[in-house]
Parts: C-alpha cells; sequence; structure tokens
C-alpha cells in the first residue's frame, strides 16, 4: 500500500492518504504535507509532543495537521514520524520526530476543511483527504 | 450542475438563477466573455453558487473573469452582506489576508536601466528574502507585532521608514482602525515575527516593468504613468500571520456555527453574524492581519528603494502609486435600491476600485478614480486600470490577477523551470528564483489569458483600462 497520492487541483495541493488504521493514515497524510514543503533539512533528531481535542475524527485530523503546520514553521522543523501515546475520534497525544530545516521550498498555508473526508473502506483498510491552501 | 444552467445576460455577464437550487438565497453572477466562462472549472461554477447560501447575502454572488476553484467561495469571488446582521466568513476572505498588490514609480525609462537591470534585480532579491529559509535577520518581540498590527503603515511612516505620501496611497491608508491586535493568538503573532518585509513563495514575487502601452493619456498622466517608464511591482500578503489567525478563526466559526443555526453546503463557508461576539473578533483579528500585510509589503518596499538607491545613487526615488487588497472582509458603503447603505463585502481574489468622487479615495485621484492594479503571471503583462461609476453592480470590484488555468502538477509535466527561463531569457525577461521547480508552477502556460481578463473588464464596466507594463525582471519568492 502506498502512503498517499496527489490529486489533480488547480491551484492548491490536495492529497489523499492511505492506512491500515486511524493512526496510520494520519501518519501519511502528515508525511504528504510534509513531503511536500520540499525541506532541505539539517542533521540531527528533533523531538515534540503534542496533545489535540476535537469535535470529531476530520477535524481531528485538520487540527492535527494545522498543530504540526504552526510547529513547523515557528521552529524551521519537519517531522517525519508520529508515535501516538493515545488516539480516539475526538484526542490524541503523540511525539512527534523529525529534523530542523534549513529553508522550505514550499509554503503550505493552511489546512483546509473543504472536500474534508476520512472514511474506512470496504477491506478494513482507511483512506483521508484533505485539501491545502498553497 | 452545467453551464447552460446559466444564462447569458450580456457578453460580459452570465447568471443563473436563485430558483436553481433550494439553498440559494440569491442568484449568482460571473463576468466573462464566451471564451473564459467555457473555461471555468464545473468545480469553482458550485463554489460560486454554494456562496449564494450564505445569510444575509444581497442581490447575488458574483465572480470575476479569473474565477477559479479554491475551497468555500471560489478564487475571484465578491459577496456583499447585509450590515450589521449578515454573515462574515474567514474563508470568504482566505488564508492569505490581505494579499494584494502595490506598484511603485520610477524616473527612469527602460533603456537607461537596461544598463543596470542585473544588478538591480540581484540587489532586491538579496535584500528582500523569501522567509522560507532563515526569515528576516532580525525577530521582532510581541510587543512589537501589537504595535504594527494596530499601528499599521501610518506608525511605520513614523518610524521613518518610507514617506508621509505613502500612507495615502495605500487602500484603506495602510491601517484598518478596527483592528485590535489582543484578538490574534500567541500563535500568530509567533509566526509573524521574522516575517515582515518577506515576500514567501508560490505566485508571490516582485517584479521590474516597463509600461509598454498607455490606453488613456489624461488619467495616466495623473497617475505619473508614461511609455517606457520602469516601473517596480510588489505581490504578497499577511505571511504565516495571517494563514495561522483564518487557521483560528475558522475554528472558532465553524463551533459557533449550530448557535446561529447557520446551514451550508462547503465547511469552508463557515460564517457567522457579523454583530455576534465571534463575528466580532475575527472582524478585529482579520483587521490586524490586514495591518500586517500593508506592513509587510510597506517594508519590502523600504528594501527595495534602498536596493534603487544603492545601485542607482541617492537621488533615485520610487514613488508608491497606489496599494489594493485582494483577500479581505471591510464595512462600506454602497447603493442598494437607490438607497446609500453600509454593507459587509468580502472579495476573495479580487479587488476593490472606487470610482471617481469617491470620498475614500486620495484627493489627486478624485477626477480619475482609484488606481487598480491587475498583475499578470510570470512573465505575461500586467495592467494599471482606473475604477469607474458602472462598477458599482458588483460592489466596485475589478479583477485581482490572470487566474490560474492549470495545476501546478500539470504546470510541472508540461513545461521545465529551465524551458521556463529559456523562453522568458528570449522575450528579455530576466527571472531569479532559486527553485526551478517553482518557476514551472508559475509558467504562463498555467494561467488564463491575462489580455483576454483585462478586455472583459473593461468592456463590461468593472474598471478602465489605463495602462499596460511588461515584464523586465521577475524576482520570485522561492
Amino acid at each position: 500500500m502506498k502512503n498517499y497520492e496527489i490529486l489533480e487541483h488547480i491551484s492548491d495541493l490536495k492529497i489523499r492518504a492511505f492506512g491500515r488504521t486511524k493512526e496510520e493514515v494520519f501518519s501519511n497524510m502528515l508525511l504528504g504535507m510534509c513531503g511536500n514543503q520540499k525541506t532541505k533539512v539539517l542533521p540531527g533528531k528533533v523531538k515534540r509532543e503534542i496533545k489535540i481535542s476535537s469535535p470529531e475524527l476530520s477535524s481531528l485530523l485538520v487540527d492535527f495537521l494545522s498543530e504540526i503546520l504552526y510547529l513547523t514553521q515557528v521552529n524551521k522543523e519537519v517531522y517525519s514520524e508520529v508515535n501516538f501515546k493515545k488516539f480516539t475520534d475526538t484526542e490524541l497525544k503523540a511525539e512527534l520526530v523529525g529534523q530542523k530545516v534549513e529553508r522550505f521550498g514550499e509554503d503550505i498555508k493552511g489546512v483546509t476543511y473543504h472536500s474534508l473526508d476520512i472514511h474506512q473502506k470496504k477491506d478494513g483498510t482507511w483512506q483521508a483527504i484533505v485539501l491545502f491552501d498553497i | 450542475m452545467e453551464k447552460k444552467d446559466f444564462k447569458k445576460i450580456n457578453d460580459y455577464l452570465w447568471e443563473i438563477p436563485q430558483s436553481f437550487r433550494k439553498d440559494m438565497r440569491a442568484p449568482a453572477r460571473i463576468y466573462a466573455s464566451e471564451k473564459l466562462f467555457r473555461e471555468v472549472e464545473d468545480e469553482a461554477l458550485i463554489q460560486l453558487v454554494n456562496t449564494t447560501t450564505m445569510p444575509g447575502i444581497v442581490k447575488y454572488a458574483i465572480a470575476m473573469p479569473d474565477i477559479h476553484s479554491g475551497y468555500g467561495p471560489p478564487i475571484g469571488g465578491v459577496g456583499a452582506m447585509k450590515y450589521p446582521e449578515g454573515v462574515i466568513s474567514p474563508g470568504f476572505v482566505g488564508y492569505d489576508e490581505n494579499c494584494g498588490v502595490r506598484l511603485l514609480l520610477s524616473e527612469y525609462t527602460e533603456e537607461e536601466i537596461k544598463p543596470y537591470l542585473d544588478k538591480l534585480a540581484a540587489e532586491v532579491q538579496k535584500s528582500v528574502p523569501s522567509g522560507l529559509g532563515r526569515g528576516r535577520q532580525t525577530k521582532l518581540s510581541i510587543t512589537q507585532i501589537d504595535k504594527i498590527l494596530e499601528g499599521g503603515v501610518p506608525r511605520l511612516v513614523e518610524q521613518g521608514y518610507g514617506e508621509k505620501e505613502d500612507i495615502e496611497n495605500c487602500e484603506e491608508k495602510g491601517k484598518m482602525p478596527q483592528a485590535d491586535a489582543s484578538c490574534v493568538s500567541e500563535r500568530a503573532k509567533m509566526r509573524g515575527r521574522d516575517q515582515v518585509g518577506t515576500l514567501g513563495s508560490g505566485n508571490h514575487f516582485c517584479s521590474l516593468e516597463r509600461v509598454d502601452e498607455i490606453f488613456d493619456e489624461k488619467i495616466a498622466k495623473v497617475f505619473g504613468l508614461y511609455k517606457n517608464q520602469v516601473v517596480v511591482m510588489i505581490h504578497t500578503g499577511s505571511r504565516g500571520f495571517g494563514h495561522q489567525n483564518c487557521t483560528d478563526y475558522l475554528r472558532v466559526v465553524m463551533q459557533a456555527l449550530p448557535q446561529y443555526n447557520i446551514k451550508l453546503p462547503d465547511k469552508e463557508l463557515a460564517c457567522v453574524p457579523f454583530n455576534s461576539p465571534e463575528g466580532q473578533r475575527f472582524f478585529k483579528a482579520m483587521s490586524a492581519a490586514c495591518n500586517f500585510a500593508w506592513s509587510n509589503r510597506h517594508m519590502i518596499m523600504h528594501y527595495v528603494r534602498k536596493a534603487w538607491k544603492d545601485v542607482l545613487g541617492e537621488k533615485a526615488n520610487l514613488r508608491l502609486l497606489y496599494d489594493v487588497a485582494h483577500n479581505i472582509a471591510k464595512v462600506e458603503e454602497h447603493e442598494l435600491d437607490g438607497k446609500k447603505m453600509k454593507l459587509i463585502v468580502h472579495r476573495k481574489g479580487a479587488t476593490r476600485a472606487f470610482p471617481p468622487g469617491h470620498p475614500e479615495i486620495p484627493e489627486k485621484y478624485r477626477e480619475t478614480g482609484q488606481p487598480a492594479i491587475l498583475p499578470g503571471s510570470m512573465g505575461t503583462p500586467s495592467y494599471v486600470l482606473a475604477g469607474i461609476e458602472e462598477s458599482k453592480e458588483a460592489w466596485n470590484t475589478v479583477a485581482h490577477g490572470a487566474g490560474r488555468a492549470m495545476s501546478r502538477h500539470a504546470a510541472m509535466r508540461a513545461v521545465r523551470g529551465e524551458e521556463v527561463v529559456r523562453r522568458l531569457k528570449e522575450k528579455g525577461i530576466l527571472i531569479k528564483c532559486r527553485s526551478m521547480r517553482g518557476i514551472a508552477e508559475e509558467a504562463p502556460l498555467a494561467y488564463k489569458d491575462v489580455n483576454e481578463v483585462v478586455e472583459v473588464v473593461h468592456n463590461a464596466g468593472l474598471s478602465k483600462k489605463v495602462a499596460k507594463l511588461i515584464p523586465l525582471a521577475v524576482i520570485k519568492g522561492e
């Protein structure tokens, strides 16, 4: 199974992510978001803790990505790994592992709710679609 | 929905009636030629129809000829709401609050600048960072950010950046008085700390252009434009500050929807009554972001002026013609059924262009109408326009650019960055950008024909053509 794919969109960045579990689809969407900031990274590892709560699963996904986008931009870091310590449909706690960034090649402005989707497919795997404003 | 559901009102205007869908509160209108109308994607049309469902919308949801799909309302969308109970919507402003354009006029002709062009472009690139690397070397404190948020351009001028004249040559005089820094999150302020005076990425740029053609001699003279003159254009917005502010308030507004019993077909249309506590807080925070964006463009202008003097000598000056916002919500006075009244006007990828005699434009432009700047894509013409009376049908609004016609991916598949640079070089246009991929994504072929867009706005009575600009050098953020 591939982690994520980029869908056609005229002006923004639309990503479809896949996963065997909800956690995995969250992680893979994060990979898609971070991968598309076209970063030049510096050596060494950084770790951050996050804690999010939202009214339901799809908002939790947007809030999770918005939180990481904020950390990415303020700390100039990019994250490639997420270890969930708690995960429900309305709350999550996780540790992010990543690297410091020297330059970003693309500025993601925001994580939108437009055509937002997360659902379990017939085969039991999960899929999500998020549109990022770039 | 199909294009045939729209009826042609005249050669440049199309309408879909309110009866088309049950949840519509008004008809929707698109200003476009037959050719541009045929090119509009279906998704953008659906987004425009969705926009008509917003409570308090007056007359119709409007789209400019550069319409393309975005999220919530389309890019190029305009909507006026009843004041004060109609809605205000973060998604109808966009993540880049007060993205906009300003144009600076030099006292040189193309011939005089030619020997210095490379040096000027290099110097501008050096002094105006994209902000995607280390940002500006100076990180402002939260207190300093607060002063920018509430003081805008006038405060920067007070501190010695720029001239007094720069204030009046800016929409809203560079400061929305409603701005309240206490309505803005610490997070937004943190993101803005090292971004005042930075360009960003995507379609943001700074360019040196030459005046190629004058369409209206009389107005051009008042504006200070003449053939072969070199001018400088700056296109950027509120950077991470505005992006975070929009993110913060989308969440607030979305959670408040049930409280006001607002039901919408797309979450990104989320809106609350203007006079609700959430609506007021968003308006004050968005106004602060607008002040941040004007300050950003003002500081970029300051660095460009410095670069200009460094290369051409102390006497070389750049005068600000005007600065226009194209992602904004404002309270404006318009005529409705023969009566003047206040409306909450949203413009998302659309530019205000007030007509002659309007009290909110500088004295010197009272007879000509407000200057509006319509940038083309990288390497294609841009236009200077003047506001006219007839545009009141569209709440005195004009298009904001060429409008994308192809996705970034499709553009990259269609052409390589190196090829774009080569083709532009053949036309005598210099490109400065670190990223070849960024150049391919913004290639001229990815955009609609700007000349066609301008013909529509001119013939449809949205604005009058004053001058056409051709780029000499483009400095792209990333």
